[in-house]
Formats: structure tokens, C-alpha cells, sequence
């Protein structure tokens, strides 16, 4: 199958074509742009049917998002950065809806200070919604999980919504060659959306969302979102199996590189990933046993093949292009409260790296391999450090003095 | 146009109820009393999009006293929340999955926290949009589901709890009622009124003249709230018509921007005598009776009016 | 020792400033004391519960009071109210006070039910007051009374304490409100409280919540209308009659019924659902012709 040259964006937008969305409101921001006006044209061109509605914000996107995918409609949205924060009580408003709509961030940094360039805090703001979560690393692997994404998301195992992350430049307008499949191998692997679960028609009417009073049925209906996006695991995996046999391409809820017979492993996300994988390429250019462990479904956060993947190592390094001001690494966190119970277990280091886009040299791979290897053998582990080179702090001293900022 | 006047007289009202009883909301609520004469014009195939208030309380797991639907949102965008409902209904009949009899009317229902605040920016991004739909506000002048506290709703001179009469601000609140029908106006919509549950037969004609214009048709209820202002509950109809008969509360409609006021009453009475009805306002008599504040009312509602006599 | 108070009254009887009564008074004894009320969705007319512990010692306890040493209910409509259900967790050694003003159906019904004692607050504060409605310095005032540990002077204080602080400022109804606390506290006798510690807990076991599809999962409601189960008639304190030989079917009461509760029949006769009626009483304030009429709830009119 012929492959097109297309950025990240418009490979969002292709797999929003080929699911046969219904309905897109949109608001602009940067860098998710592109996704919009590609979608704008195809809906103007007649190419997909259906709405494409510009929101006065992305509060109001996301709410006209829910509302229409809580009448029946299939329906996608896609925002970045500030934009998904200024949407997120929606974003837990609709999940409680049990919608499954798709919607596509595009990481970028979060004010203050406003930036452009990607890491993961808006996305994992989120965390906490009720949305299932997949951070990607390549322009296919963003198309392919749209088309994933609405098949899990609509299975009644789950029926809650979905957000896809890819970062901001890295891959949003990144070029790279994409294999775009038919509409007839799409309808294959996703059949329409009929829900019987939240719609309005006026021959069965139905109050959706309403208000509840009491601990034991607010907790009854939180814990069912829960339970139903536990079991988006199982769904992902019977629908990576389907997507294989129909496309060829085969994803897991994480992705394992060169860890079979790993002592040391790099955890990471996102397009950085690509970086971490060159790093563990030269490491085991010189023989040294690296792996690299990228995730890939966030939430339900597979806890249970993350621990099966880590428990027997020597050392784990988690990379974090994040920070909880005041906590540190979210993933450092997560994972470690994965292995916590098992009785083997590796030494866990947490390392900030990327923060705002910034780059992650392989000298500063070679710092976490070295920090990881010496705290396996030593059992003495140190606490978070941040990637942060020389250089970088002898540009940034200029910078300050160059705004006026002098030192004592 | 006088021989289309569906509604004459109070028995030309619909005997149908299409919100039961039975509901949390305050004995003597004048927004539910509006909003079920509201109901009663447009019918049963209703989708209320809701806004955080006291309405939202109307559906209580596990009850609904709706036989329509009903969508709860958020507080800033049931207008978004409507144009969702609206576009997707839209689309599956375009697209046969839906019959077109189970169309449904889509209605905004926000208090005036949201209408007159919080949600300013979606009515504005919907009514922008040319969003086929109805707005729904019942206005009682003040975040009432909280307990009563200032809202740009609450009227110059009332008592609110964070905006009481206080040694250095003796009218309580000290801003002017904003003009949500002027900005409303502004965007050029078909159809915008007030409305009061007193005026039954003004308030079904409105609505049923509403229906046949596509777009926005957006309604501003006057809501006397027996709780926030302190007032018998036995009385809200009484504080509803002395809001019209003082001239505080002008009955008007906007079709396609043209202002036409729908009753006006041949002599306005004092306004006192709408104000000592309610505890709200009771600061403005007791314990002295405050003459430049009751002058200041009355000059309000004299420019009103005067800017309409030209 | 432990005293905890459960509070249940209506919105507007000032439920949650009685139990603040009780607690500020307790506080001025140089106890230890907590007081919560807690809201519902339910407005004016609606059940609500207001909770106040007195201790000697620190209180490790908080929240809802399940298994109380004195029941202040203040309304007897409450009793059978299961949205208040106000013996719930009572058990012989509660103290349950009940306003009411049918002593004989109440004793009757609540005789097997522990120490129960009767009081018609709402007649003592419509004589001294005038109004019977807010009866927050009369339920505060019996509560007080029956821990024993209070003196009525201290009861006086916290009842103009509690009351300025909620923003009444004529002194004659706190003078008025005080009298009113006077009279319960009177009317009382006090008791050697037999304090317990919660035991509710122990009456049921936990379960693993199963997963159960979204079509049953979703916060919706797919039965429209259904809130026609909830009986707001409960909220009366006052019902309007009509009069039907006088009544000359106009509409108006059927029109401006908020909760529409009102329904016209075949000849256009208006019908009053009492099971709804919230008892606002516009019909009889609109009604032109004064064919509408007002009663207080009791039980000879509860059928």
C-alpha cells in the first residue's frame, strides 16, 4: 500500500476521516491547528458529511462535543496546551456522560511561562477524567489511533472518552510517510455507533447527567467509570489483535525495545521515545544490556504489563517530560506504585528531562545509564534530578543577564 | 397580525402539565411558575440543556418531573451545550438515523448567575452562530441556589449576602442591573422578550409568536423568589405584577432588533410599593428610610422609560 | 461522655441555627462541642438535619450522627417522612422530642419507641411571636434542656448570640425568641443522658461493587416523570381549601399553581393535589373571590 508524506495533524485528521465522524467543534490553538483546517476543508469539500462548528472556546468546544456525542452522533474535537486546561471541568462533566467521543491533544508546554514547544502537563492534567488516554510516537501510530481509539471507546465494555496525545512540532507538524488504509478495511475494524446508553429522542425521553445526592450513589457511579476503564485494557488488546489482522500494524499498551534481556531500562513516552531508542542503541553498541519501555496507554494505566515488564530488572530510570511542581515525575510515581508490592524488584530512579520541549542529548542518556547502573550496585538511590546540561546553563546565564538580571 | 394572536385569555392556556410535581424546588418558586407556563406552549418534545442553578436540581437521581429530556452541562456553556444537542440531532435525521418525530425543541434553562455571567460568552458564541434554539433564564437577581449572593442580575439597592447594607454601603448592592436584553439585542437574534409568570397570557403569546422564527429566541423570566427575597411565599404572584404595574420590570419584546413593549400600564405606581413587599429591599425603610437611594431607583426606572416615549 | 444531638427539621425552621444554639450554649458550660448542618438539594419546605456533640473530653468523631442520644424532630410530618426519616438509629435510650400539636396520634404510634416527649412549639412561639414558622430558638432551647448539663441562663445567652450572628437585629423578636426558649426549656424535664458509642457501622458488611453495563451505569434517568413518587404534600404547614360552592372556576388558581398541583376538571373545577401542594398558598392569595380557605395541618384533615 502507497504511503503519503503527511504531518502528525493531518494524520489525526486522516483517521477522523476514515472513522466516519459525524460532527467537529472546534477552536483554534497552536500547534493543533492544521487539524482543524484540514478537517474544515474536507467537510467544506463535501468529502465528509456531517458539522464542522468553530466554538467561542474550547469550554464551550468540548461541552458541544459531549452534548453531541450524549445525542448519538460520532464526534471528534482536538485541542492543545492552555486549551484543554481551560476545557477541563468539561472534560469531566462529559466523561461522567459516559461519551465516547475522540479528541486529539497536541502537547505543549503550560504557562506561565507561555511557550510553544511540547512535554506532557497538559495532557496529564487529565489524567484524572475519566478519558482513556494513548501518547503516541509516530504520525502512523497517530491515524492508526484515532481509528483505535473510537473502537475502544464505543465498546460497551467502556463507553467513555478518549484523548490521543502526540507532541506539539514533534510530530504535529512533523513530515513522515503514512500508510492510509481504505474506508472499506475501516468499516471492517469499526462498526457504526448505535448507543443505547445515552441519546435523545423525543419518542424515549431521557434526563442525562443528572445531579445525585448522597456518598453511596455518587460513589457508585464514579467507581462504575473506573471499573469500565479498567477494562479498556482487555478492549485495546482484542482490538490491536483485529487492527493487526485487518492493517498489519500491531500495538500494545506499552511498547518494549530491545528489553528481552535487559538489566537496565529507560522508561519514556511520546516522541522522545525515538531519542531514547538511538541512546539504547549505542549503549548496547558497547554491550551494555539496555532496554527501553515507552508507554503508550496512559489511562487505564496497565500496571500489571508494566510490572510483568520491570520487576526482574537491575534498574529502571523513568524519564518524566513532566513535572508535579512539589512531587516531581507523575510517571516516576505511578510506576513505582505499580512495583511496590512485588518482592523483587529493581531500583527505581526518577529523572525530569524535556521540560518545554527542551532537548535530551545523549550525554544526558549517559548520566541516567551511569546514575541507574551505580544505584543498582550500590542500592543508594538519588533523588529526582532534572536534565540540564553545561551548555544550556551558560546559554541561560546569558539570557538573564541580557534581561537585566544581575547576580550578587 | 392581531387575528394570529393564539392566546387571548387565561383559558386559552394549555391544561397539560409537562413538569409533575413533586420537584426540590422552593414552595411559591416564581421560575418554575414561569417555566411551566413556558412549557405548556412549546410542548412535550422538549431538550432542556442545563446550566448549574436552582433548576438543576428539577432532576434528582433517581426522579426526573420532566416528560421530555435533559442534558445537565456546566455552569459557562449550556448555550454550547445546545448547539451540540441541536447539530447532532440535526445530523442524524439528515443522515436517517433519526426520525424526524423524534425531533426535539432544544432550550437553554440557565438562572442569571450563568445568563448574566458566567456564560455570557457561549450565549454570545451561539446567538453569533444562529443557533436554532430557546433561552430559558429565570432571573431572581441573584446567585440563588448558593444562598443569594450578588450576581450582575441583582438590582441597585437590594440586600444580597455579598452585598449587605453596611455602615459604608447603605443600598447593599451598589451596581446597576445589567442590561443582558441590550446585549442579547446587540447580536441581532429574531426573537428576545421578557417575560412574567403574572402576565400568563403575554408571556404563552410570546412564545408561540417565538416559534415561528428559526435562530435564537431567547426569553428573560422575571422570577420572584419567596427565599433570596424574603417575601410570604403565598405572594410571589402579587410582587410579580407589582414589578410591572411600578415600571421596575418592563414587559418587551425584540423581534429582529425592533423593540415593541407589550403592555404598559396606563399609570405607573410608586415604586415603594413593590419594594417594602420583599426583606431584600427592607434596609431602604428601616431603620431610616433612605430618600436618596429611593430617588435613585425611581430615576432608573424614569430614564427607561423616557428613552421610550420619543 | 458524649452527647450527640440529631437535628431534623424543614427548610425555614431554622434547624441548623438551633442546633448552633445548642452548641454555643454547651460551649459557654465549658463543654467541648461540634454542630453541622447538612444541606440537601431540597429548599425551603424540604427536609433537612442539623447535628451537635457535646463532650467533656476531644471529639474523635465527625460527620453524621447515626446512632443519637437525643432526636429533635420539628415537625411531626417528618415522622413518616422517608427522605427525613428521623427515628433512623434511635433506639430506647433516645431522647426523641417531637413539635407537634396531636399528642394523642403521636404518642400512640411512637409509644414502643423509647423516651419520646411532646412539645407544641409551634403554638408557643405563635403566641409570643406571632409567627409559628421559625422555631429555631424553641428546638435549640429543648435540646439544651434535656442533655441536663445546661442552665437556662446560658440557653438565653446563645439564643441572642445565634440569632444576631444570622443577621436579626430587632431586639424585640430576640427578646420575643428568648422568651420562646424560656418556656421550652420549662416545659422539659432534664435526663441522665445513657451515652453509646456509634454502633450502626457494625450492622451491615462491605461488598465488591460489580461492574454493570453503561446502559445501567449512566447517571441518567430513563423513567420521565417518576418525581411525581416524591409527596411534597409533606412540606405543608398550611393547607388551602377550596370552597367549591363558592369557587366559580376561573383559572386562576390553576394557572399560577407553580408546581402545578392544581388540576381543573371536566366542569373546570379546580382540584388541589395534596399529595405535592407545598402549602406556598398563592391560590388562596389569588383566588378573587375568596373561595379558597387556609388550614393548618393536622392530622383530622390527613386524608
Amino acid at each position: 500500500m502507497a504511503k503519503e508524506l503527511i504531518t502528525g495533524n493531518v494524520a489525526a485528521a486522516w483517521g477522523v476521516r476514515l472513522a466516519n465522524v459525524d460532527y467537529v467543534p472546534a477552536f483554534p490553538i497552536t500547534p493543533q491547528t492544521e487539524i482543524i483546517e484540514t478537517l474544515s476543508q474536507w467537510f467544506d469539500d463535501g468529502i465528509m458529511n456531517g458539522k464542522f462548528v468553530t466554538m467561542d472556546s474550547e469550554h464551550s468546544m468540548v461541552t458541544a462535543a459531549g452534548a453531541a456525542s450524549a445525542t448519538g452522533a460520532r464526534v471528534f474535537t482536538a485541542t492543545s496546551s492552555q486549551g484543554l486546561l481551560y476545557a477541563l471541568e468539561v472534560l469531566y462533566t462529559i466523561a461522567g456522560w459516559r461519551v465516547p467521543l475522540v479528541m486529539v491533544n497536541v502537547s505543549r508546554a503550560l504557562a506561565s511561562p507561555i511557550t510553544l514547544e511540547p512535554d506532557h502537563n497538559d495532557i496529564l492534567s487529565a489524567r484524572d477524567s475519566g478519558f482513556l488516554q494513548i501518547h503516541t510516537e509516530t504520525c502512523q501510530e497517530v491515524m492508526d489511533s484515532v481509528l483505535m481509539a473510537y473502537r475502544i471507546a464505543e465498546d460497551n465494555k467502556v463507553l467513555l472518552p478518549f484523548l490521543i496525545n502526540m507532541d506539539g512540532y514533534y510530530l504535529s507538524f512533523t513530515r513522515e510517510p503514512v500508510e492510509i488504509p481504505s474506508r472499506e478495511k475501516v468499516k471492517e475494524f469499526l462498526p457504526p455507533y448505535n448507543p443505547t446508553h445515552a441519546f435523545f429522542h423525543a419518542s424515549t425521553p431521557m434526563s442525562q447527567g443528572v445531579a445525585v445526592l448522597g456518598g453511596p450513589t455518587y460513589s457508585y457511579f464514579k467507581y462504575q467509570m473506573h471499573m469500565a476503564s479498567q477494562n479498556a485494557i482487555e478492549v485495546h488488546n482484542t482490538a490491536a489483535d483485529d487492527f493487526n489482522l485487518i492493517f498489519g500494524r500491531k500495538y500494545g499498551v506499552i511498547e518494549e525495545y530491545r528489553m528481552d534481556d535487559a538489566d537496565y531500562v529507560i522508561v519514556m513516552s511520546n516522541t522522545f521515545a525515538t531519542k531514547g531508542k538511538t541512546a539504547v542503541d549505542r549503549f548496547r553498541d558497547k554491550g551494555i544490556k539496555v532496554g527501553l519501555l515507552r508507554l503508550r496507554l496512559v489511562r487505564p494505566f496497565p500496571g500489571k504489563e508494566i510490572t510483568a515488564a520491570l520487576k526482574h530488572r537491575k534498574g529502571v530510570a523513568v524519564i518524566d517530560q513532566n513535572i508535579s511542581v512539589g512531587s516531581g515525575g507523575i510517571f516516576y510515581n505511578e510506576i513505582a506504585s505499580s512495583l511496590y508490592n512485588e518482592t523483587k524488584r529493581p531500583v527505581m530512579l526518577s529523572f525530569i528531562g524535556g521540560l518545554g520541549g527542551k532537548d535530551i542529548s545523549f550525554i544526558e542518556f549517559q548520566k541516567v545509564l551511569n546514575d541507574t547502573i551505580m544505584a543498582s550496585e550500590t542500592g543508594i538511590v538519588p533523588a529526582t534530578q532534572l536534565l540540564y546540561t553545561e551548555s544550556e546553563w551558560q546559554q541561560m546565564k546569558k539570557l538573564l543577564e541580557i534581561a537585566g538580571k544581575t547576580r550578587q | 397580525m392581531e387575528s394570529d394572536t393564539k392566546y387571548k385569555r387565561l383559558k386559552d392556556l394549555s391544561r397539560e402539565e409537562f413538569i409533575l410535581p413533586g420537584t426540590t424546588v422552593c414552595g411559591g418558586c416564581g421560575g418554575l411558575e414561569a417555566l411551566r407556563l413556558f412549557h405548556k406552549v412549546l410542548g412535550k418534545n422538549v431538550v432542556f440543556v442545563n446550566a448549574a442553578g436552582c433548576f438543576t436540581l428539577l432532576a434528582l437521581f433517581p426522579y426526573s418531573p420532566f416528560r421530555g429530556s435533559w442534558l445537565y452541562t456546566n455552569m459557562a456553556s449550556a448555550p454550547a451545550g445546545a448547539q451540540g444537542v441541536r447539530d447532532a440531532l440535526d445530523i442524524l435525521i439528515a443522515s436517517g438515523r433519526l426520525k424526524p418525530e423524534d425531533d426535539m425543541k432544544v432550550v437553554v434553562l440557565a438562572g442569571d448567575g450563568s445568563t448574566y455571567d458566567m456564560a455570557l460568552s457561549s450565549t454570545s458564541g451561539a446567538i453569533f452562530r444562529d443557533l436554532d434554539f430557546y433561552y430559558f433564564c429565570y432571573d431572581n437577581e441573584a446567585y440563588g441556589n448558593t444562598g443569594m449572593q450578588m450576581s450582575s442580575a441583582s438590582p441597585y439597592g437590594s440586600m444580597t449576602t455579598t452585598s449587605k447594607p453596611a455602615h459604608l454601603s447603605t443600598a447593599g448592592t451598589r451596581s446597576h442591573k445589567k442590561d443582558i436584553f441590550e446585549i442579547w439585542r446587540a447580536h441581532k437574534p429574531p426573537y428576545i422578550a421578557t417575560i412574567s409568570p403574572r402576565h400568563p397570557v403575554d408571556l404563552s403569546e410570546k412564545v408561540s409568536r417565538s416559534m415561528q422564527y428559526k435562530g435564537p429566541k431567547l426569553f428573560i423570566a422575571f422570577s420572584p423568589c419567596p427565599t433570596g427575597w424574603m417575601y410570604d411565599p403565598s405572594l410571589t404572584v402579587k410582587i410579580a405584577r407589582l414589578a410591572v404595574d411600578t415600571g421596575i420590570w418592563a414587559l418587551k419584546e425584540a423581534i429582529n432588533g425592533e423593540v415593541k413593549h407589550t403592555y404598559i400600564p396606563s399609570k405607573f405606581k410608586p415604586v415603594e410599593e413593590y419594594l417594602m413587599t420583599q426583606g431584600r429591599f427592607n434596609h431602604l425603610f428601616y431603620p431610616v428610610r433612605q430618600d436618596k437611594i429611593l430617588e435613585d431607583i425611581r430615576e432608573d426606572i424614569n430614564s427607561y422609560w423616557e428613552q421610550y416615549k420619543k | 461522655m458524649m452527647i450527640r444531638i440529631r437535628f431534623h427539621g424543614r427548610g425555614g425552621h431554622g434547624i441548623k441555627t438551633a442546633s448552633r444554639i445548642a452548641g454555643t450554649a454547651a460551649s459557654m458550660e465549658g463543654f467541648n462541642v461540634q454542630d453541622f448542618p447538612l444541606y440537601g438539594a431540597e429548599r425551603r419546605g424540604a427536609p433537612l438535619t442539623a447535628y451537635t456533640r457535646i463532650s467533656d473530653g476531644t471529639i474523635f468523631e465527625r460527620g453524621i450522627i447515626s446512632s443519637p442520644d437525643i432526636v429533635i424532630i420539628a415537625d411531626d410530618s417528618l415522622i413518616e417522612d422517608p427522605m427525613a426519616d428521623p427515628l433512623n438509629g434511635a433506639d430506647t435510650n433516645t431522647i426523641i422530642i417531637i413539635n407537634t400539636n396531636r399528642p394523642h396520634d403521636i404518642s400512640e404510634g411512637l409509644a414502643a419507641r423509647g423516651r419520646v416527649f411532646l412539645i407544641d412549639a409551634t403554638e408557643i412561639s405563635m403566641s409570643v411571636i406571632g409567627k409559628g414558622s421559625a422555631i429555631s430558638a424553641a428546638m435549640g432551647a429543648a435540646a439544651c434542656r434535656v442533655t441536663g448539663l445546661i442552665n437556662k441562663a446560658t440557653v438565653e445567652k446563645a439564643v441572642v448570640k445565634e440569632l444576631t450572628s444570622i443577621g436579626i437585629s430587632s431586639e424585640e423578636i430576640i427578646r420575643k425568641n428568648v422568651e420562646v426558649a424560656g418556656t421550652c426549656f420549662d416545659s422539659l424535664p432534664s435526663f441522665e443522658i445513657i451515652t453509646r458509642a456509634e454502633t450502626s457501622q457494625l450492622l451491615t458488611k462491605t461488598i465488591v461493587l460489580p461492574y454493570e453495563a453503561p446502559a445501567i451505569s449512566t447517571p441518567n434517568v430513563i423513567a420521565s416523570g417518576n418525581i411525581i413518587e416524591r409527596k411534597t404534600g409533606k412540606w405543608r404547614t398550611f393547607r388551602p381549601v377550596i370552597n367549591y360552592d363558592k369557587c366559580n372556576h376561573c383559572w386562576i388558581c390553576f394557572v399560577w399553581c407553580p408546581d402545578g398541583v392544581i388540576s381543573l376538571d371536566d366542569k373546570e373545577f379546580p382540584h388541589i393535589d395534596y399529595d405535592h401542594c407545598k402549602g406556598c398558598l398563592i391560590c388562596y392569595e389569588e383566588c378573587p373571590i375568596k373561595a379558597i380557605t387556609v388550614e393548618r395541618e393536622s392530622s383530622s384533615n390527613e386524608q
